[in-house]
């Protein structure tokens, strides 16, 4: 032993996974050709804000980037946790980028996490904190991660370019997680959802609200969209709204969709996003969403595509029991989880397509990865 | 009557009323009568005093109830067992090997010349034995105590305990405690029965209280020809096969896969080692895997060489399997199989690619016996050996498929059909010897039935772009090829729409199953059209399945972009959404926004992946309805149709349909799996049965508590609810536990065989050949096969070092204390290394403060550097490992707490100095510190004086002191003004760093004989040095002297003495040159005076003369009376101990009888 030995990898693909994989499988990885062709060669600044949020909340990693930022080398520590953290989040991405990762890392803390993550708070682009509270934290529920002590509060909303936005996650610790059989979907029951308006009229919210109210008539009665309009500090520092929408099912699946509508952050070229540049009626966005979010349901599975690759890490971190789980069709980012599991903790799914239903049935047997660094009393 | 007269009287027959027999008449007669002798003879003794007391005594019953319940652990072995390893220990000369000798002859009836290396044997239909000899060094026994399940302890009765005993078992019981077993050898060397009866009752209960009351002491009373009685070696495989039916299963073992290699080869290029003897070697190794499931790609630790990754792990047929027929009592004589590669016996050697065979004269009696099934071929005899023994090895292979197909529970009759006829494709295949083509064969074997069915279903556009990113430099061309196919398969499969897939898998099977294997290849390369021939050749005709689509891509996109190739399949835009879910949906994407790609290195890193370009308009009602039923609103029923489709237990009954076409063989099968099923269903229903009864009994504790009974009924009551409640959720555990198994078992027996080994590694309980890369060439060199070799497995992160706090005690048997920074050798987990540990103790107020050595009869924190292993691992720790030391070798136990990237332990420091200028309250410090850099250190840390005034460190005093510009004096200001005279302290924690050290035992690289030197102890350097202990001379206790302190006389000032009052006026009185009249007048007595003073001056001398007489008398009487007193305890002493040994005696004799009868 002695000299550590490296996991090579290439791009910037995926790389919230990777960082976060090899923290909980304490593998020290490389990562070469991080955008190196590319106009804005190396790591952005989300991600070098990322590096510094597995920093404050894991001791003695060392990361070390080089000048141009096309390679890292990341050689993980021990998950701490800890209260009373703070984070900055880079504005370039929201919330739910850093939240993911961070969501199973501080399960595997040595002590409960606690942190302050300041930034953006939602964007199209990432899931809102809305979906985390509201439909995240049940998926991790399942998987026997105790209720008391897992939280997000939204203390202020802030949306891009300016962000200013501030959540409270806590994250308890566990030992293992255990295996789950999560096929059935059942039927929808409820439908809720969360729109948000800050430093813009609450108008906006009821064209929304009223928009996927009218999308689900034909459906369910029971739809219920809070409101939440914000104003002064705790509306952060940019104009914007969006909204939320969660539907629950009789076996306690949650799928979401959810969207924000906000000015578009300059690249770091200074050029602003060309599809940001036109913007819809608030009608339209409350109509779109709503429909995504039946397209959703459609789709089948027990979560929502945007939640695939989170279940499927919970699946491969389980106890060394078999987990089921039925999902729809493949997302990228799923396929791109399942890939990494494979890599990092040499999980393997087995799939079972079932035709009838257009979802897929995936099987593993869990990694068996236990909390280690909790302290024997 | 005068006869009788004249006789003398007999004596009339008294029948006696005390004595052994007597007590034992009354008994029976009082068991005859039916009157029980439990009757406490003064019951009101044990009943309770005070209800304080009863409480106690209840909480302490409930206590130990308690302890006993264990929490159920989930049992993840789903296959045969692996052989459970026996390990036989003892001191040198005890008989360990003629034991196993003993014992294998008893099982196999097979004589084994040398013990060397582990002997596996089947023991019964249930389960195989693996002995396994302990070496003498403290190494081996190390190892061994890692792998035993059973341990044999051999104690030579004659001689009595020997140290390795001991040691032995403080290893295993750190190592997690195994079954021990006691046997007692040499015992004809006692010619006393008496004697020899002492002997073992003095053993007996020392093994007792080291293990626990009532361990279980085995006596073999002597040779008879060279060998134990048969009778003692019956009786002792009898205990060994019972006690290895049940074990609580050990949490390390249970965590990490090893296994305990029975057979090394060494595998490097042999025109390698030619050109360089000391070459790295590669090796590969041979045995059992236990423990866990060996998932590919993990690393493993060889004990005694180091950590290694694994260059490769096959899965070869066992060597040593457990009789196929299942209902049969006992073993028939062929079935007495025995498998020792070590110890070079058994005559088949099994490898990757082939299977070696040896031929040896005696050996000929093994053809014989492993005629297994079918044709009775006693003739075999007759016939060539080889040939015979080619045959009965056919044989055991065909039994082993017979046996996987057996473990399927599950009802796809295909699986079963097509994984063995995969493997016999294997044999096939590997016999060309290329591995490559060997998997591709493979997989066209196991995704037949899956592309089978997607075909149907989507017309086979998806395979197409499956094979496009699986290969990498192919042309187009290949792409249109498939198209046509693609086509012509269609046609093929329009006629059977309508049947479901598995009906079609089914049929599928059918096709397969063909006793040829030949034929089975055949139809194989019949299904899949001819044009594909050229293409197998090139080896890359693997279906596309959703497995192969997700993994098998990553490779490909690992290494190279495929960024171009991607955007090259953007051409049909026209696919149905039933379609889509075949494939990962960026592919998708791509087709219509083309933003998103997955096998860019460079891609962007979101989960989400939202395209709103294709909404559905769900505003129309007809496009609500799609999905209607999927909400509470809609159709229940056809809601509820959704889920079952996929639920396993509904295929089954589709299957069995199937079954009756197939071959006998397979209904056989398949009526296996039923069977299997049931029991699995019965089971389950029995147990369900169960917990409602449960259920029953239960709810009256909730009602109760529902009611506010539960605080008026009494407490007793209240307790036994507890307990009832107790039991309930470890019975409740149990079953959960046990529905999980069922379940695991029901989900991965779904699985063919090489998805499973891939999705759950190599099960426990197979045969694994491990091969290993570049291992020094030392430890095939001093390869000695009396030590066992054991392979561990490494968990993730174990691999990396760091710091690990445990909680440590110095064994009771060591007799020294242990030094901190003294290094130490430790067994942790799979590894043994040296190390050099800090100890410490915690404080009160949280701190850890380091200890110069460890206490002596307490636990201490000890912190030391190296490779992690998950808290609540136990180890052993030595400092002298070699085997001629007459001590007690173990010195300390321990236990890891936990592990951390730092360190935190403090040590007191006090630093003194002496104040070199006051000014009011700050003063100037000197001989504190000596430089003004050490003073920053230490700037605002709080200092006090011997007197107790307290101060803090300002800043270096440099500047405010103009005179001397010296160095190190620190300017503190304190609560009150100090004197010149007083000492100031600071008293300071600074941390202690724990050496960053440790050294791997490398004992396989070297000869075993030799023992292993690492770092050495201070006391081992010093003494090879010839340096004596420093000793700094401050820390010397010394006379203290003090000087005679004198005091000036007091003055008292002029203002002071005004204001006094008049007597405390010191008086002016001038000084007079002559004395006072009172002095100087002379006193002249009467006549009558001075004879009265004469007379009182003459008796007063009388007196004090008088005085000293008697007091020279009183002394001279009180010494005689001394001695004579010190005569008299002399005796009184003895007397005393003879009598209370008397007494002592006699009570002990009593209490012993009570006993006895007690007892009796």
């Amino acid at each position: 032993m002695g000299k550590t030995t490296y996991k090579r990898l290439k791009g910037s693909q995926s790389f919230r996974q990777r960082l976060l994989l090899s923290t909980l499988s304490s593998t020290p990885i490389i990562i070469d050709e991080i955008r190196a062709d590319d106009m804005i060669p190396g790591l952005l600044r989300h991600e070098m804000s990322l590096l510094r949020l597995f920093e404050t909340v894991s001791d003695d990693c060392v990361v070390e980037v080089n000048e141009t930022g096309t390679r890292l080398k990341y050689k993980p520590g021990i998950i701490m946790g800890g209260k009373n953290l703070v984070h900055n989040c880079a504005l370039t991405r929201s919330m739910g980028y850093y939240l993911e990762p961070l969501l199973l890392l501080g399960l595997f803390g040595k002590k409960p996490l606690s942190i302050r993550l300041r930034g953006v708070t939602d964007d199209p682009k990432d899931p809102s904190v809305d979906t985390f509270r509201n439909a995240s934290l049940h998926i991790l529920k399942r998987f026997g991660v105790p209720s008391e002590g897992l939280d997000l509060k939204i203390e202020a909303r802030g949306v891009a370019p300016e962000g200013g936005g501030e959540v409270v996650l806590t994250v308890p610790n566990v030992q293992t997680l255990t295996a789950v059989q999560w096929v059935e979907e059942g039927m929808v029951k409820r439908i809720r959802g969360w729109t948000f308006s800050a430093r813009v009229s609450s108008d906006f919210e009821h064209s929304m609200r009223f928009a996927a109210r009218g999308i689900f008539n034909n459906l369910l009665p029971d739809v219920h969209i809070f409101n939440d309009h914000k104003s002064g500090p705790q509306a952060g520092k940019s104009p914007g709204y969006g909204i939320t929408l969660v539907a629950e099912t009789i076996e306690g699946c949650y799928i979401s969709a959810d969207t924000t509508v906000s000015c578009g952050r300059t690249d770091e070229t200074g050029e602003v996003d060309e599809e940001k540049q036109e913007r819809k009626p608030a009608e339209d966005t409350g109509v779109e969403i709503a429909s995504w979010l039946l397209q959703e349901i459609e789709k089948g599975g027990v979560v929502d595509s945007t939640h695939q690759g989170l279940l499927f890490i919970l699946c491969a971190l389980c106890q060394q029991d078999v987990s089921k789980v039925r999902v729809g069709p493949l997302s990228p980012y799923g396929v791109e989880t399942l890939r990494n599991l494979k890599e990092f903790l040499g999980v393997t799914f087995s799939f079972r397509p079932d035709p009838s239903t257009s979802t897929v049935v995936l099987t593993c047997v869990g990694s068996g990865l236990v909390n280690l660094s909790r302290k024997l009393s | 009557m005068a006869a009788d007269e004249l006789m003398p009287t007999h004596k009339s027959h008294r029948p006696p009323k005390s004595g052994p027999t007597m007590e034992k008449k009354s008994e029976n007669d009082k068991k005859k009568r039916g009157v029980s002798d439990n009757k406490q003879q003064n019951p009101k003794a044990f009943s309770f005093t005070s209800a304080a007391k009863a409480k106690i005594l209840k909480l302490h019953a409930a206590e130990k109830e308690q302890k006993r319940i264990h929490l159920p652990t989930i049992d993840r072995n789903y296959g045969d067992p692996p052989p459970f390893v026996v390990v036989v220990q003892g001191s040198p000369g005890v008989g360990k090997s003629l034991l196993i000798k003993s014992l294998v002859k008893h099982f196999t009836h097979q004589n084994v010349p040398e013990v060397r290396g582990p002997i596996t044997i089947v023991q019964g239909s249930k389960n195989r034995i693996q002995f396994v000899e302990c070496p003498n060094d403290i190494n081996g026994m190390v190892d061994c105590a890692k792998v035993a399940d059973l341990a044999i302890l051999l104690i030579d009765g004659s001689y009595g305990f020997e140290m390795e005993t001991f040691e032995f078992l403080n290893i295993m019981q750190v190592h997690g405690f195994p079954k021990v077993m006691g046997v007692l050898t040499h015992l004809d060397k006692f010619n006393d029965v008496k004697k020899l009866r002492k002997t073992k009752k003095r053993l007996t209960h020392r093994f007792w209280t080291e293990i626990y009351k009532g361990a279980k002491l085995f006596y073999l009373s002597g040779l008879i020809h060279g060998k134990y009685s048969k009778l003692e070696v019956d009786k002792l495989s009898c205990f060994i096969s019972l006690s290895l039916t049940k074990f609580h299963p050990l949490k390390w073992r249970t965590s990490h896969p090893y296994v305990l290699a029975d057979r090394i080869e060494d595998v490097s290029p042999p025109e390698k080692v030619q050109m360089d003897k000391k070459c790295e070697r590669n090796i590969s190794l041979y045995g059992y895997l236990r423990g866990c499931n060996l998932k590919k790609g993990m690393k493993v630790h060889i004990a005694g060489v180091g950590d290694y990754s694994l260059a490769g792990v096959t899965a070869l047929p066992d060597p040593c399997p457990l009789p196929s027929a299942a209902k049969k009592k006992g073993l028939r004589d062929r079935e007495k199989l025995f498998y020792a590669p070590m110890s070079g016996i058994g005559d088949l050697l099994y490898d990757k690619d082939a299977v070696y065979i040896n031929i040896n004269d005696h050996l000929v009696q093994y053809s014989k016996a492993d005629d297994e099934i079918g044709d009775p071929t006693n003739k075999g005899k007759g016939r060539d050996v080889g040939e015979d023994l080619v045959k009965s090895l056919q044989n055991t292979k065909y039994s082993v498929d017979e046996k996987l197909g057996k473990t399927f529970i599950n009802l796809f009759g295909k699986k079963t059909i097509s994984t063995s006829s995969e493997r016999k494709l294997e044999e096939e295949s590997s016999e060309s010897g290329d591995d490559e083509t060997e998997d591709c064969v493979m997989d066209v074997e196991s995704s037949d039935g899956k592309t089978k069915q997607k075909n149907e279903i989507h017309g086979g556009r998806l395979r197409r772009k499956a094979i496009f990113k699986d290969e990498v430099g192919d042309s187009d061309a290949m792409g249109s090829d498939q198209d046509d196919v693609e086509g012509e398969e269609d046609v093929e499969s329009d006629g059977d729409e309508s049947e479901d897939e598995e009906d079609d898998s089914a049929s599928d099977s059918q096709d397969l199953d063909e006793d040829d294997v030949q034929e089975a290849e055949d139809k194989v390369l019949g299904n899949i059209s001819k044009w594909k021939e050229p293409l197998k050749e090139k080896g890359r005709e693997k279906k596309p399945n959703l497995m192969q689509i997700v993994y098998g891509a990553s490779r490909s996109s690992a290494t190279t972009p495929l960024l171009n190739e991607t955007h090259a399949i953007s051409d049909d835009d026209e696919e149905s959404d039933a379609e889509d879910f075949f494939k990962p949906k960026g592919e998708q994407s791509k087709n219509l926004g083309g933003a998103i790609n997955v096998g860019y290195v460079n891609a962007d890193d979101c989960s989400r992946f939202v395209n709103y370009g294709n909404l559905k308009n769900w505003k129309e009602k007809e496009d609500c309805e799609i999905i209607r039923n999927r909400f509470t609103t809609g159709d229940w029923s056809k809601a509820a149709l959704r889920n079952q489709n996929s639920v396993p237990g509904d295929e089954g009954e589709e299957l069995y349909g199937d079954f009756e076409d197939l071959e006998a063989e397979n209904v056989e099968s398949g009526t296996n799996q039923n069977k299997d099923s049931e029991v699995v269903e019965r089971r389950l229903t029995k147990k369900l049965a169960l917990r409602e009864k449960f259920d029953a009994n239960n709810p009256i504790y909730s009602e109760a508590k529902e009611l506010g009974y539960v605080d008026k009924v009494s407490k007793c009551f209240c307790h036994l609810f507890a307990v009832v409640c107790s039991l309930y959720v470890l019975f409740q555990l149990k079953e959960e536990l046990e529905t999980r198994k069922q379940m695991n078992m029901l989900e991965l027996n779904d699985l063919d065989e090489d998805t499973r080994i891939e999705v759950e590694g190599f099960r426990t309980g197979t045969y694994l050949r491990l091969e290993i890369h570049n291992v020094p060439c030392e430890m095939v060199e001093f390869f000695d096969p009396c030590h066992p070799v054991l392979i561990g497995g490494i968990d993730y992160g174990e691999d990396n070092a760091g710091y690990m706090q445990a909680r440590l005690k110095k064994h009771r048997w060591h007799k020294k204390v242990l030094k901190t920074r003294d290094p130490i050798i430790v067994s942790i987990g799979w590894r043994r290394y040296q190390t050099v540990p800090v100890y410490a103790i915690e404080d009160r107020n949280d701190r850890h403060r380091m200890l110069k050595y460890t206490p002596e009869h307490m636990h201490c924190l000890a912190t030391f550097w190296g490779p992690l292993v998950p808290p609540n691992t136990g180890f052993v720790a030595f400092q002298n490992l070699s085997s001629n030391q007459a001590e007690f070798r173990i010195i300390a136990t321990s236990v890891v707490l936990e592990y951390n990237h730092q360190a935190r332990i403090a040590k007191k420091i006090k630093l003194v100095g002496h104040p070199c200028k006051i000014k009011k309250k700050t003063a100037f410090i000197k001989d504190m510190f000596t430089s003004d850099l050490e003073i920053a250190r230490f700037e605002g840390s709080s200092v006090r004086t011997v007197s107790g005034i307290r101060g803090h460190v300002k800043k270096a005093g440099k500047n405010m002191l103009d005179n001397n510009a010296q160095e190190g004096i620190a300017r503190c200001t304190f609560e009150d003004q100090i004197k010149m005279s007083d000492i100031v302290f600071l008293k300071a924690w600074p941390t202690v760093e724990v050496p960053q050290f440790y050294n791997p035992l490398t004992t396989a690289l070297q000869p075993r004989e030799r023992t292993w030197r690492g770092m050495r102890t201070f006391w081992e350097l010093r003494r090879q040095h010839n340096i004596s202990i420093p000793i700094n001379k401050d820390s010397l206790y010394k006379p203290i002297e003090r000087k005679i302190k004198k005091f000036n006389p007091l003055v008292i000032s002029k203002k002071l003495q005004e204001e006094l009052p008049f007597a405390s006026k010191p008086k002016n009185k001038p000084g007079r040159k002559r004395p006072s009249l009172d002095a100087r007048r002379a006193v002249v007595m009467e006549p009558g005076e001075r004879r009265a003073l004469a007379i009182v001056q003459q008796l007063k001398l009388m007196n004090k003369v008088k005085m000293i007489k008697r007091k020279a008398k009183e002394q001279e009487k009180r010494k005689a009376y001394e001695a004579e007193k010190a005569k008299e305890e002399v005796i009184s002493k003895k007397r005393n101990r003879e009598e209370r040994r008397e007494r002592y005696r006699t009570e002990d004799k009593q209490k012993n009888k009570k006993m006895r009868r007690n007892q009796d």
